[in-house]
């Protein structure tokens, strides 16, 4: 299968249909993303030249007409899936009140949560809709600010959600949902001095529990990991829904992480996969763990079905390639044509896993370290610095780290692969200053 | 309970990296002046204003005689669903066979959505000449073929777009105009869904 399906032919026309292929033509100079792939992409096992390999999207080739009927041509949400059944509850509640605010958000928030779990942006886009004729009032909400702050922060806009969520605490002050977001937001911006404070507004304003956790994550990002994982074990709440606890069994992993106490970090990922089995952040960040764990293979079975989202894509293609699968280059290719899709609508936030790719798939080090620190301009979490450390090593250019490596001295960032590496660099810039 | 599920969600989404949102891609190929209305079609039917006699093109109403353009509009599977709710069965998977059924539907939610005028004002017609099913990146997608009938050459062509903007804001039109070695592109938002295209 492999090397029939390369790039090279990827878009060839059919012979007969002389209109077709001018239009081909057109579509050939979009480059990769708008080429055309034939046949069901995710229906079926594509047959596979090592069965150990999951099943690759189909190849590519000119619009078609399926030959039969019950050919499988997209996997869509089922309606046998229960937050698919209770979206489309809010919906129908919705569409018979829709002047309601209240049914609005309820609805908008399905919407997010569902797109967040499978990973998809369509629902943010349907959510954003759902709430619009508030947001166009002069003085919109404040639950609509909100939503359309964590909607905005999804799509890590941060700069317009982050002046949304100011406008919703100056309509709220005592808004713990709002300051929560907040403190994320900034968490994610390594600005620790403000979500301290904002952690502690959660506490006042939302549950201590909730406190407890965001100041806890605080804690494992700034050099005190070991009481970052006691705040989180206080923050756990067995009565609470799974959801909660299952973040709460998220954030333990990752700070075990930081420490690299790997069987505590696994169980955690276990246990928060238990309660949400399905969950894409959850799935991406234990896929993310198994890479670093060298555990390529346990990470195909982990994410079969979730071809959907990109970051899940991502990780499969990096398990592909770390066994040395034939799949490897299609699935680079595909995840190449998806950064492009993502590229040509203008988009912009995904510098992080792009940088990933142009390391390890595109082998292309330079490349890499310009998205990665234009990734670093915008994003300062742990894995945010480590892509930016891992081009800069790949490229002998330890200069282009001196930012990242200055954040990582000034947070005291704990990370048994992160601060190894900044140590390399740092030695090898102080050699080169001499 | 609720409380609980709403401040979970924002800490976590964060921190995810590339989503796939809605795209949909429109190519339109501008047929040169005093070329045959449908290249390729019906070899030698005259060059412009005589449009070959192909039958049955209901949309068009009455206007527009001299193709100026031939589309192929690629429009997700997943997005058409959550519309048009494609997935008769309710299974999670679209079949051939439900995309057929659909197919009319398909076709007037699009072209409802999809508007050409000549550069005089006259409005031009809109016809699907055919359907067919491609793949992406991000999965499969319905092609539809269609033709811009004008009455009237015009200089250029008012284009505006409002594929599922009421439905999703951060859907994206991504079109490429092909006219002669020229290539012009475009990206549609909702803040940007109107374009003109020389011909």
């Amino acid at each position: 299968m492999h090397g029939k399906y390369a790039p090279t032919r990827i878009c060839d026309g059919d012979p007969n249909e002389k209109r077709t292929m001018n239009l081909l033509k057109i579509t050939l100079r979009l480059a990769a993303f708008a080429c055309v792939f034939a046949g069901p992409l995710w229906a079926g096992p594509a047959p596979a030249a090592n069965p150990a390999t999951a099943a690759a999207p189909d190849p590519v080739r000119a619009p078609f007409t399926p030959a039969a009927d019950a050919e499988v041509l997209q996997e869509v949400p089922s309606a046998a899936d229960p937050a698919v059944s209770a979206m489309r509850t809010l919906r129908a509640k919705f569409d018979a009140e829709p002047h309601s605010l209240d049914r609005a958000i309820e609805l908008a928030n399905a919407y997010i949560d569902y797109s967040r779990q499978i990973g998809d942006a369509h629902y943010a886009g349907y959510a954003e809709a759902v709430i619009a004729p508030w947001r166009k009032r002069p003085v919109p909400p404040a639950s609509v600010l909100l939503t359309e702050a964590t909607i905005l922060q999804y799509r890590h806009q941060f700069a317009v959600a982050r002046d949304l969520l100011q406008q919703t605490l100056q309509l709220e002050p005592h808004n713990g949902q709002a300051w929560l977001t907040l403190a994320t937001l900034d968490m994610v911006q390594g600005d620790y001095p403000r979500v301290s404070k904002e952690c502690a507004a959660v506490t006042n304003d939302a549950f201590l529990v909730t406190g407890l956790a965001c100041l806890g994550i605080l804690r494992s990002y700034t050099g005190h990991a070991e009481q970052g994982l006691v705040l989180l074990n206080q923050a756990q709440a067995p009565s609470a829904a799974p959801g909660y606890q299952a973040w709460v069994h998220g954030l333990l992993a990752e700070s075990a992480e930081r420490l690299g106490r790997w069987p505590l970090a696994e169980s955690q990922y276990r246990a928060a996969l238990t309660l949400l089995p399905q969950d894409n952040f959850l799935l991406v960040a234990y896929a993310d763990f198994l890479l670093d764990r060298q555990r390529p293979r346990e990470v195909l079975p982990l994410l079969a079905g979730h071809e959907q989202s990109d970051t899940a894509f991502l990780r499969i293609a990096l398990a592909e390639a770390a066994l040395d699968s034939p799949q490897t280059a299609r699935y680079t290719w595909i995840m190449g044509a998806r950064f492009a899709a993502l590229r040509e609508r203008g988009s912009e936030y995904f510098g992080r896993e792009e940088a990933r790719f142009a390391l390890l798939l595109q082998h292309d080090p330079q490349g890499s370290l310009e998205l990665a620190l234009a990734n670093w301009q915008v994003q300062k979490a742990p894995w945010d610095a480590r892509v930016v450390l891992e081009a800069a090593a790949a490229a002998h250019d330890p200069n282009a780290a001196a930012g990242v490596l200055d954040f990582v001295d000034e947070t005291h960032l704990q990370d048994p692969i992160v601060v190894p590496l900044a140590k390399r660099l740092r030695d090898q810039l102080r050699a080169s200053a001499r | 309970m609720k409380p609980w599920a709403l401040l979970v969600l924002v800490l976590v989404s964060a921190i995810a990296g590339a989503h796939s949102a809605s795209d949909a891609y429109l190519t339109l190929d501008a047929v040169a002046k005093g070329a045959a209305g449908g290249d390729g079609g019906a070899g030698g039917d005259g060059g412009v204003g005589a449009r070959s006699g192909a039958g049955g093109d209901g949309a068009t109403h009455g206007k527009g005689t001299v193709v100026v353009a031939h589309g192929q509009w690629d429009i997700a599977l997943r997005d058409l669903d959550f519309v048009l709710r494609v997935d008769d069965d309710g299974d999670g998977r679209i079949t051939w066979g439900e995309l057929r059924r659909h197919q009319a539907q398909i076709e007037r939610y699009a072209t409802s959505r999809l508007t050409f005028t000549g550069g005089s004002g006259d409005a031009c017609a809109l016809r699907v000449t055919r359907q067919q099913v491609d793949g992406h990146a991000d999965g499969t997608y319905a092609v539809l073929f269609f033709d811009v009938l004008c009455d009237r050459r015009p200089k250029s062509l008012r284009m505006s777009y409002d594929l599922f903007f009421a439905i999703d804001p951060s859907h994206r039109g991504i079109l490429v105009m092909h006219t002669g070695e020229d290539i012009a592109t475009a990206v549609l938002a909702p803040e940007n869904a109107t374009v003109n295209l020389p011909l």
